[in-house]
């Protein structure tokens, strides 16, 4: 489904969803929400952490 | 006659033989930077080993995993952003046209007529996931993960990469404006991380107990021969960095600096290894301590590495071990300040960097850059020198000061005291209770252990 070529004449970008500049932004952008929200669960995981020795 | 070659056979023949020769000159150097960024991937496992031996046993586990997290967040941050920020920042903070670098753009992906971009992009994210470790080993024991991470990032992602578009990078204004010179990334890579370094440092403060009364304590690490082989491994995954700093040209060029001025392997072989015998020696001249023996071959090599391609071997050799000596006494200087740098990578890194900087301009002021652009000068590496230190310094102590506001900077104090394997990793590194010289290690001197040297 995400294919951008039917054929290996003359290609260049061949990845998925190179022609569907939309698609790629959605990825960029799931791809960033990841690193934000690892970066959330960290600070869930210390702050449960450290409440259980006080 | 009927058989024999024609004008236009002869010539169609010469236009395949170059097809090939074009077709494998390409090749060969995605070959090359393929491995010099694999083998860059050893100094992320010299790290790792060099800061869980530097550790006390209790932190050990806290210290692997922040490291380790450290290149994951880096590697897709550099994607998102940071390849994007060296191709659109060259001129300061007005960025340029640069579309073909952000990562919806179909030149950040396979693409069969496209054999550089990806392989440039992994070696530049690789080079920034170092920054990141330089970070990473000056604040164990004591940072939060999640706080470490952010940081690392923003460092990894955007500040030195920021500082590599203007000091490495073809129109670079600091290159263009006056004729910077930083082949190895002494400024843009080591100097930067290490004053960011510096600048989280005085956020995050000392580990607990490190200063009583002012007074500098020992905190041993809890192994010492783990340093000291992530230490070498560290050696030797700048082979891979310091390959990936000199640009693999196709034609007639041949091996160029990222300057565009000529140079060749053979030049980085004969400085960086005179460079790290140097470090090493300068460093036991100063301290008789095993840890800073081998940091001084980090030291050595990062002393010469901004001007790699231009020094006399034997000068190389002797700029490394007057840095060598020189980086302890700063390191002694920090300590005094009441900075705790567990691995000294503050000096290492930052001190070293700068001190290689100003050193080009000593020694190769005068060097042509290619034309139109000017030439090496004192002046230029002086004001290149000190727009890497407050390119790191700057956003280090601001980003981390938000931090400590925010109250997420640092663990609590009885983390501190019980250890943060216990509290956070929830697993322990020497479950049967064998921790490495355990018993001999509370008694004996340790890395960054200054005091012990000035007896």
């Amino acid at each position: 489904m995400g294919s951008s070529i039917t054929t290996w004449e003359n290609v260049s970008a061949y990845f998925t969803f190179a022609d569907n500049p939309f698609a790629l932004v959605l990825f960029a952008l799931g791809a960033a929400a990841i690193l934000v929200g690892l970066i959330i669960s960290i600070i869930r995981h210390e702050n449960a952490a450290f409440e259980k020795i006080k | 006659m009927e058989n024999s070659p024609t004008l236009e056979s002869l010539q169609a023949a010469l236009d395949a033989q170059q097809a090939v020769f074009e077709m494998h000159q390409a090749m060969n150097i995605e070959v090359f930077y393929w491995w010099c960024t694999a083998i860059m991937l050893m100094i992320h496992a010299g790290f790792l080993a060099y800061e869980m031996g530097a550790s006390r046993s209790k932190n050990a586990l806290a210290a692997g995993i922040k490291n380790i997290l450290a290149i994951a967040v880096i590697i897709p941050a550099f994607y998102l952003f940071g390849w994007w920020i060296y191709n659109a920042f060259p001129n300061g903070f007005v960025p340029i046209e640069a579309a073909a670098a952000l990562p919806w753009s179909a030149s950040m992906g396979p693409d069969v007529q496209d054999m550089g971009t990806g392989i440039f992009w992994a070696a530049f994210a690789l080079f920034g996931a170092t920054t990141g470790s330089i970070l990473s080993g000056a604040v164990i024991e004591r940072i939060r993960v999640s706080s470490f991470l952010i940081l690392t990032i923003f460092l990894g992602g955007v500040v030195w990469i920021m500082a590599g578009a203007w000091g490495w990078h073809p129109d670079g204004w600091l290159l263009t404006k006056f004729g910077y010179h930083d082949l190895g990334a002494s400024g843009v890579v080591h100097a930067v991380a290490g004053f960011f370094t510096l600048g989280v440092l005085m956020n995050l403060g000392a580990r607990k107990g490190k200063f009583i009364n002012g007074v500098p304590q020992i905190i041993s690490p809890h192994s010492l021969p783990m340093t000291l082989i992530g230490l070498m491994m560290i050696i030797f995954g700048f082979f891979g960095f310091l390959g990936g700093c000199i640009i693999f040209n196709g034609g007639e060029t041949g091996w160029s600096t990222i300057y565009g001025t000529p140079t060749n392997l053979s030049a980085f072989a004969f400085n960086t290894l005179m460079g790290f015998a140097g470090g090493i020696i300068g460093c036991y001249i100063a301290t008789r301590d095993p840890f800073w023996t081998m940091s001084g071959g980090l030291v050595g090599i990062i002393s010469v590495a901004a001007g790699l391609d231009l020094y006399s071997p034997s000068l190389a050799f002797i700029i490394a071990v007057c840095t060598g000596i020189v980086a302890i006494q700063f390191a002694k200087f920090l300590e005094k300040r009441g900075i705790d740098d567990a691995v000294g990578a503050v000096t290492v890194h930052g001190f070293t960097g700068l001190a290689a900087l100003v050193m080009v301009g000593v020694f190769a002021g005068g060097t042509p850059n290619i034309e139109g652009l000017p030439a090496i000068s004192f002046t230029g590496q002086l004001i290149g020198a000190a727009v890497m230190g407050l390119m790191g310094f700057v956003p280090g102590y601001g980003l981390s000061l938000l931090l400590k506001k925010a109250n997420i900077l640092r663990v609590p104090e009885a983390c501190e005291d019980i250890g943060i394997d216990e509290v956070e990793i929830l697993a322990k590194p020497y479950p049967e209770g064998s921790v490495p010289a355990m018993t001999a290690m509370t008694t004996s001197e340790v890395p960054n252990k200054l005091a012990s040297s000035e007896a």
